[in-house]
């Protein structure tokens, strides 16, 4: 199988400026690797500060990083600044919100056809392929809703333009940045199968980026379970899902409420603490503040990603 | 049992230049004591706009606000606003607004924006009042010492909890929440779920708890109202409602939620929901229902006891 | 475009914004009217010309002041003249041409003038006297011109004041005076000498009676004759023309030059429109361009405009307006050139910070992960999200514009061939309007500045509503 992108030993750090002298380093990604392939689709599952977003955009090259390789198709791009239109053709974001993410002064036909216009297909092409990307995220009839402006349609509907603007030139790579958590719960599911549609159509690879473990479970193939930067557990979904390993991801999966009324009786089981800022991650194991389990190697040693067979990999010293 | 708060046909309407939004539109529930009622919907179904009405803060556009709020004795909807604003908002009822964790005053320590209400409505002293303010950060889970710190030195979900108390801080009898956690990471909006377990049995207070996760309304509530375009479609206890939903539109927002077990696929409901300036004739859920018949396109449903939960559906009339 | 269409309707809504365009197409209306009317050198012909104005009296009030007072104020009259009555008079030919003009208010004029225009000769150059007979019937033989005598190139007929008609200020004349006082010899047996008589006034000689020591206007017809006396009988005057100087002239009034005032500040419309609006356009366009592509580009391009943009602010204008109206002369285009250079800092550096938070909205990144190139994104998305602002403040900067040229011109910085409303009314303090009461002077243009800068105040903020929730999200 060919893997669409591989991201290797990624390390993106942003530099804030305290005062006259002092630079603090956000280490937002702080050693990632990971592959998709063609088809595939890899959900990065976190709370806020874990990083997924920053690895998101650090794969379409929106952000440098300041380490590491990003091999796209088979060729290395990581330093490649100028060349990129073909990168840029193939590789495509589809963003969270669905009020911000579309020009509001451009019609749907305008949304839709910039992509071909920056790459120069000619109007009967950019026409054809408006068309059949309205058709393939569902909005019919197409021809209705070209003139229209994003205030005009509802949440759902913004967010499937802004899908179709980012498949319309057929891409190899997707980068779904909670593409589902500001769109009403009876229509995410509607959106998250129109992509897997779009997955299987044009075989992309597509990076999910949520908070979300519970639409991950059913959208993608492979999970990937971040934590103040680095990934700590990883493998196909319903291996991590069904047998979690390490305690954070327990943790996440413990705090999606699930509709039980008996839920009110009883209090969940949940790990203290708010996940800690970026700029001074612990030492040893980032996790070790809040894990219930941590003993004395954890605040020492940092754990690696070890696989622990059926292609499931954890970083924890109870797993080692 | 005596309902602590008694809600009979509120409207609330809107004035905007496309029309009047009919957010609120007929709106009946009891809250009885000690209850949390929660109320689940989509956006723009009226479910924060019906927790403004409760506490009369309504915005100046308003065009039509009426109906019965009844609270110990006595109808909201007719007291003036100085009356409201003396005896009723805060003391009696009070609110968790959506997003109020970042609206905390930037300038002000924690611990004096906690202590506020006490000095304003009951008089009391600052000491005195940072005094109660530390034994309700206890009851929160705060460590008391946190009341000289200011907002940004705390994080989301201690933010959130200051929050909490300041709502807590006149002993309120009916602590309105909306969407007390949407903006919180999932495993600090499960410990402030855990947190408003405790404070419900502790205080034994009656909650009205605004989201659109039914998943979540089912971490704390007793009973829940769902509703749609304004009005409330399904009424009744959690389990029924839960368990057994009769509504269309329960049903379909139940097989909505995602599961972490199992291989059941989630579904959606397709189309939006309506527009509140020209919403549809009849049942207003007509348009997204795949029971639809021909009454429900021409007359609107009335709430009817089935199996011991009000539902509005022409299936069972 | 539905925006433009919610844009306008919220426009409209406001009676601020009502008013303003009522205004403005009040200041349009009137500057198309005086562009068409009036020639477009008009202030270096005929403004800045004093020939033009001589007929006309000076520091005259507008003529309606007549309507609010029950003491009538005289009446400016020219009392033009192409009929002729011939006669022979033995040896002459005579040519008589008559006015008559009726005194109805006790005041006498204050100057009388003569004009002659196309004089034509065959043979010796004839002689223009002017009679003027009183309503008591006296006449006065005031005033004997002897043509000039032709050049020796010229042939006949010789041709006189045909290109500038000749025009003889009486009033001004020493000769008169000889005349006036044989009539107060005559009338009154006043003996008197020349200079006492140009100290008494003539108009209040030829127009008054001596009553107790002082004059008296003396109301009624008077009857003025011009005769032409010739011994060629084809001679001929085209025109004569007698002027009665008044105290109200016109609808606004004269200056102290006698221009009609309000040909003057007519002319300011224009002006005042193209000053305001090109000033601010430039400024706008310069300062737009600037503010976006410092905020969107960022690093050294933005720090280097950013620094110009401080040091321009901070750099004292006035002297160097001073320095540059010394050098190049008071004029139009170097008080546009240093408000423009001045002007648009400002802009810059506002529009800057608002760039800077647009530039993170994610349908910008969307462009970006697309490919676009930085123009575009610039002005694809960028400029409609600030465009709002751009334009209300273009129309913000509009009465500052037309406000600074005033204040420059009555710096005495301005361009005095140019009639603007500030013009005026420098000319007018640097003639004492202000302590001599010569309100009609500086009052008007002061109120029409105020008043274009009113329109474009209003109009702008009509234009906030809609600006402002653009600003606050990208919605």
């Amino acid at each position: 199988m060919s893997a669409i992108i591989e991201l290797i030993n990624i390390k993106t750090y942003f530099y804030i400026t305290k005062g006259f002298f002092k630079t603090l380093a956000v280490k937002a990604v702080d050693g990632v690797s990971l592959t998709i392939h063609k088809g595939e689709t890899l959900a990065l599952v976190g709370e806020s500060g874990s990083g997924k977003t920053t690895l998101g955009r650090t794969a379409l090259k929106l952000v440098e990083p300041i380490s590491g390789k990003i091999i796209f198709e088979g060729r290395d791009i990581t330093h490649v600044k100028k060349d990129l239109k073909e990168f840029r053709k193939k590789a495509q974001m589809v963003f969270q919100d669905p009020f911000t993410s579309l020009n509001p002064y451009m019609t749907v036909r305008q949304i839709i056809e910039e992509p071909m216009i920056i790459h120069g297909y000619p109007a009967d092409e950019r026409e054809r392929r408006v068309l059949k990307a309205l058709s393939d995220v569902r909005l019919l009839p197409a021809e209705e809703f070209l003139p229209k402006y994003p205030h005009m349609l509802s949440g759902g509907q913004r967010q499937r333009v802004g899908i179709a603007r980012a498949i319309v030139l057929e891409p190899t790579f997707l980068v779904a940045d909670e593409p589902v958590s500001m769109i009403d719960a009876s229509s995410r599911a509607e959106i998250l199968y129109v992509l897997k549609d779009l997955q299987k159509k044009y075989a992309m690879g597509i990076m999910y980026i949520t908070h979300d473990i519970a639409t991950a479970n059913y959208f993608s193939d492979t999970i990937g379970v971040m934590y103040l930067g680095k990934i700590v557990e990883y493998g196909p979904t319903k291996e991590v899902i069904g047998s979690p390993l390490h305690p954070y991801t327990k943790a996440l999966i413990e705090a999606v409420p699930d509709p039980d009324p008996e839920n009110r009786f009883r209090e969940r089981n949940v790990i203290p603490g708010e996940p800690p800022s970026p700029i001074n991650p612990p030492l040893g194991c980032r996790f070790n503040t809040r894990c219930p389990f941590v003993f004395e190697k954890c605040k020492e040693k940092e754990p690696q990603l070890v696989d622990v067979g059926r292609k499931h990999l954890v970083a924890c010293h109870l797993h080692q | 049992m005596m309902a602590v708060l008694s809600v009979k046909n509120l409207k609330l309407y809107y004035g905007t230049l496309r029309g009047s939004v009919k957010a609120v539109d007929d709106v009946v529930f009891d809250l009885e004591n000690g209850e949390a009622l929660g109320l689940v919907g989509e956006s723009g179904c009226g479910k924060s706009s019906t927790a403004i009405a409760l506490i009369k803060l309504l915005p100046s556009n308003v065009v039509k606000f009426e109906g019965e709020i009844l609270f110990e004795g006595k109808n909201l909807t007719t007291l003036s606003d100085e009356e409201i604003r003396s005896e009723i908002r805060w003391k009696k009822i009070s609110m968790v607004f959506q997003g109020a964790m970042n609206t905390l005053n930037p300038v002000l320590k924690v611990g004096f924006q906690v202590a506020e209400p006490l000095i304003v409505h009951k008089k009391v002293e600052k000491e005195e009042a940072l005094d109660k303010a530390r034994e309700l950060f206890k009851l929160v889970g705060l460590p008391p010492e946190y009341v000289e710190r200011y907002p940004h030195e705390l994080s989301g979900g201690m933010r959130q909890r200051v929050v909490i108390a300041t709502a807590l801080a006149l002993n309120p009898k009916v602590v309105i929440l909306d969407e007390p956690t949407s903006a919180l990471d999932v495993s600090v909006q499960a410990q402030i779920m855990n947190l408003l377990k405790r404070l419900k049995k502790q205080l034994h207070l009656s909650m009205i708890y605004i989201t659109h996760d039914i998943a979540l309304a089912s971490d704390l509530c007793d009973k829940i109202g769902v509703m749609y375009a304004g009005e409330i479609v399904e009424l009744g206890p959690i389990e029924k409602v839960l368990l057994t939903p009769k509504h269309p539109y329960t049903q379909k927002l139940i097989s909505c939620i995602p599961h972490l077990k199992g291989n059941k696929m989630p579904e959606f409901i397709p189309g939006a929901p309506p527009d509140l300036t020209n919403p549809p004739s009849g049942c207003k859920f007509h348009p997204r229902c795949q029971h639809v018949m021909e009454k429900c396109k021409v007359n609107r449903p009335h709430a009817i006891n089935v199996d011991g939960r009000l539902v509005k559906c022409w299936l069972y009339e | 475009m539905s925006y433009l269409k919610e844009s306008l309707s919220e426009f409209w809504a406001s009676k601020v914004s009502k008013l303003g365009i009522i205004f403005l197409l009040v200041v349009i209306a009137v500057s198309i009217f005086t562009v068409a009317t009036m020639p477009l050198d008009y202030g270096t012909r005929y403004w800045s010309n004093p020939r033009y104005w001589v007929e006309n009296p000076k520091l005259a009030k507008p003529s309606w002041v007549n309507y609010f007072s029950t003491e009538k104020l005289l009446e400016h009259a020219v009392l033009p003249s192409e009929f002729s009555i011939p006669q022979f008079s033995g040896q002459y030919y005579l040519k008589n041409y008559f006015m008559n003009y009726e005194l109805k208010v006790n005041q006498f004029p204050t100057f009388i003038m003569l004009r002659l225009e196309n004089l034509t000769y065959y043979k010796s150059p004839p002689t223009v006297k002017l009679f003027i007979e009183r309503p008591d019937n006296k006449t006065i033989n005031l005033y004997t011109l002897n043509v000039e005598k032709p050049l020796s190139e010229e042939e006949p007929p010789f041709v006189r004041y045909a290109d500038e008609p000749k025009r003889i200020l009486l009033s001004g004349e020493t000769t008169i005076a000889y005349a006036l006082s044989s009539f107060l010899l005559t009338e009154y047996n006043l003996s008197t000498n020349p200079s006492e008589v140009m100290k008494m006034g003539y108009e209040k000689i030829i127009f008054g009676t001596l009553v107790n020591g002082s004059f008296q206007p003396l109301k009624g017809m008077y009857h003025i004759k011009v005769v032409l006396s010739s011994v060629d009988g084809r001679d001929n005057l085209g025109k004569v023309a007698f002027v009665v100087g008044g105290m109200i002239f016109g609808l606004m009034g004269t200056d102290s030059l006698g221009r009609d005032l309000f040909q003057g500040l007519l002319f300011g419309f224009p002006v005042a429109l193209l000053i305001g609006f090109t000033t601010s356009v430039i400024t706008t366009v310069i300062g737009a361009a600037l503010g976006i592509v410092s905020g969107y580009v960022g690093g050294l391009v933005d720090d280097f405009i950013q620094r110009t943009a401080d040091i321009i602010n901070n750099f004292p204008q006035l002297p160097l307006l001073i320095l540059l109206t010394f050098i190049f002369g008071g004029k139009l285009w170097i008080i546009m050139l240093v408000l423009v250079a001045f002007g648009w800092p400002s802009l810059t550096i506002i529009l800057r910070s608002m760039v800077l938070s647009i530039k993170n909205a994610p349908f910008v990144e969307s462009a970006v992960s697309m490919g676009a190139s930085r123009l575009r994104i610039m002005l694809r998305h960028i400029f409609p999200q600030v465009a709002p602002y751009i334009l209300s403040q273009m129309i913000f900067y509009t009465p500052s514009a037309i406000l600074a040229e005033a204040g420059l011109s009555f710096l005495g910085l301005g361009d005095p061939s140019m009639p603007t409303w500030g013009q005026i009314l420098e000319y007018g303090f640097k003639n004492g309007a202000v302590y001599l009461g010569y309100w009609w002077w500086i009052l008007p243009p002061g109120i029409l500045i105020v008043f274009s800068a009113v329109t474009f105040v209003l109009l702008a903020l009509g234009l906030e509503p809609v600006v402002n929730p653009k600003l606050r999200r990208w919605r």
